[in-house]
């Protein structure tokens, strides 16, 4: 007899220990959180359910060496021959039913662990190649970086579609053993089978991930608490870029000191060669003082790739053109696209000339991801 | 050392308040050369809220509608929504400081608003409004 062994109800053993379940739960969260953060705008919570994520898979493959008996691989893992027989005996109704995981869940389980490694990984190559943030920034070029965010969104969708098939198979065997598996991995206990013994709790290693969730997204976040509209947070600080007092002076004067990253040497050549007609202006400057700006504008254009900015709109303009809008580029427009048109119209943006009104660093001409955000209408004329 | 330091600073300071009210008698003297008669800040003041036309038909502009009515306030450039710092002196202390700078943006700004260079006689009148905020 077990009964000081056995706390919790008559007939039914705890299976799953604490940790085991608060990973699972961390780890459901941290996929749904990643898949709903695809937009630039919200990079930065992106960022941080990836490394949550690839931080629970390395846990769990320390788990799956120490943790209690049904969280050890040993108990679940098995030869593909035992996954498709099992598979087999489930479609014909007739599985055996497990206190564990089942070999069929276990092919899953080592797929989702294998697949967020995967994501993970070409995770932090695409955050270094193509934004240049994070522990492999400097290590690759944006190109590499695009192909590495190419293979993270072909692994994305293989994992849906895995835990679309785990979802499936817990439903068809919680049907057909008639109980609540979902159930079972928030609480942790089964009903009975056999002279099992119940798992221990394992409390103090639980409240360790907790504390390193929390810390992390300290981390990530706590930035925003000390935020101020004159001092921003930006979770993603870009490069120093190179910057001239003249040039701040002269072309920051009635808009945007715009920096000659985000357009090629070539359309800032064209630009100052037409000074007599900027946008319907006479800028009247001397020779001198175009030959500096155009010093300071040619030597940082575009073809230097600071920035993500720098190289995609550098990318998406042809060849042979140069374009003296950065809003008339290709890649700007793709961007700014869905955006409704009324936002620019009004204010407190008033024109595709205001980046500083949405981007957060539009002065210091980095444009990162996590920086932007469209204000809310502001009422009142201009004068 | 001490008093000589107190001294220097004291007349730095002092030399920069009057640098301004200098540079501008200095601008007055140059527009009173150049045809100007008596300067006044309440034709200044009119001249700032007078509406021109667009010569490309879209709304008419002043002065004001970049600038605003109240000196005092920052304004917003009306193309490109940029916020334009206060032109008071009393709130702005950079303004009115540098000649150059001063005739730069009376030339660029009297073309595009007024469509043509801006007389001697405005010129003495915006300073001169200007210079009292």
């Amino acid at each position: 007899m077990n009964t000081t062994a056995t706390r919790g109800r008559v007939g039914r053993v705890r299976v799953w220990d604490l940790p085991l379940r608060l990973f699972h739960w961390l780890f459901a969260a941290a996929f749904a959180t990643a898949w709903l953060t695809r937009d630039d705008r919200l990079l930065h919570v992106h960022v941080f359910a990836g490394y949550l994520l690839a931080g629970l898979v390395l846990f769990r493959l320390v788990w799956g060496l120490v943790g209690s008996r049904h969280s050890r691989f040993r108990d679940f893992a098995c030869g593909p021959r035992a996954a498709l027989g099992y598979l087999r005996n489930l479609l014909a109704g007739d599985a055996p039913r497990m206190l564990g995981h089942n070999p069929a869940g276990s092919w899953a389980i080592f797929g989702l662990l294998a697949l967020g490694f995967g994501l993970g990984l070409s995770g932090l190559l695409t955050l270094g190649g193509e934004e240049g943030h994070g522990p492999l920034a400097g290590w690759i070029g944006f190109a590499a970086g695009e192909r590495a965010y190419q293979v993270h969104e072909f692994l994305a969708w293989t994992m849906l579609a895995l835990v679309a098939v785990h979802l499936i198979g817990v439903a068809v065997e919680s049907l057909l053993h008639r109980e609540n598996l979902a159930a079972a991995m928030l609480h942790g206990r089964k009903r009975r089978q056999g002279d099992a013994a119940d798992v221990a709790v394992l409390r103090p290693v639980a409240l360790a991930i907790a504390m390193a969730v929390a810390g992390g997204a300290w981390a990530s976040f706590g930035g925003y608490l000390t935020a101020t509209p004159e001092q921003p947070y930006l979770p993603f600080a870009g490069p120093v870029l190179p910057d001239d007092p003249a040039w701040r002076e002269e072309c920051g004067g009635c808009h945007l000191a715009y920096h000659p990253s985000l357009l090629p040497a070539r359309s800032w050549e064209r630009l100052l060669a037409g000074q007599e007609s900027h946008f319907g202006e006479d800028l009247m400057l001397e020779s001198e003082a175009v030959e500096a700006l155009l010093g300071f504008l040619t030597a940082n254009g575009a073809e230097t790739l600071p920035t993500e900015a720098a190289w995609k709109i550098l990318r998406s303009v042809p060849v042979g053109e140069a374009p003296l809008r950065i809003s008339a580029t290709p890649y700007w427009k793709a961007k700014h696209g869905g955006i409704d048109a009324a936002v620019f119209e009004r204010a407190p943006v008033n024109s595709p000339a205001n980046c500083g009104a949405c981007h957060k660093d539009a002065d210091a001409g980095t444009f990162e991801d996590a920086a932007m955000g469209i204000p809310e209408p502001a009422g009142g004329s201009t004068d | 050392m001490n008093k000589a330091m107190l001294m220097l600073a004291a007349t730095a300071v002092l030399w920069g308040g009057m640098a301004q009210a200098d540079m501008v008698a200095d601008q007055l003297d140059r527009y009173y050369a150049e045809g100007g008669k008596v300067f006044s800040a309440a034709a200044g003041e009119a001249m700032w809220t007078r509406e021109f036309p667009d010569p490309d038909g879209g709304p008419a502009r002043s002065c004001s509608t970049c600038h605003t009515t109240d000196l005092k306030q920052s304004g917003t450039h009306a193309r490109t929504g940029k916020t334009i710092e206060p032109m008071a002196p009393s709130v702005n202390p950079e303004r009115l400081t540098d000649a150059k700078k001063i005739e730069k943006w009376f030339l660029r700004n009297c073309k595009w608003t007024l469509g043509r260079e801006c007389t001697p006689q405005e010129k003495g009148d915006f300073l001169v409004y200007i210079k009292l905020r």
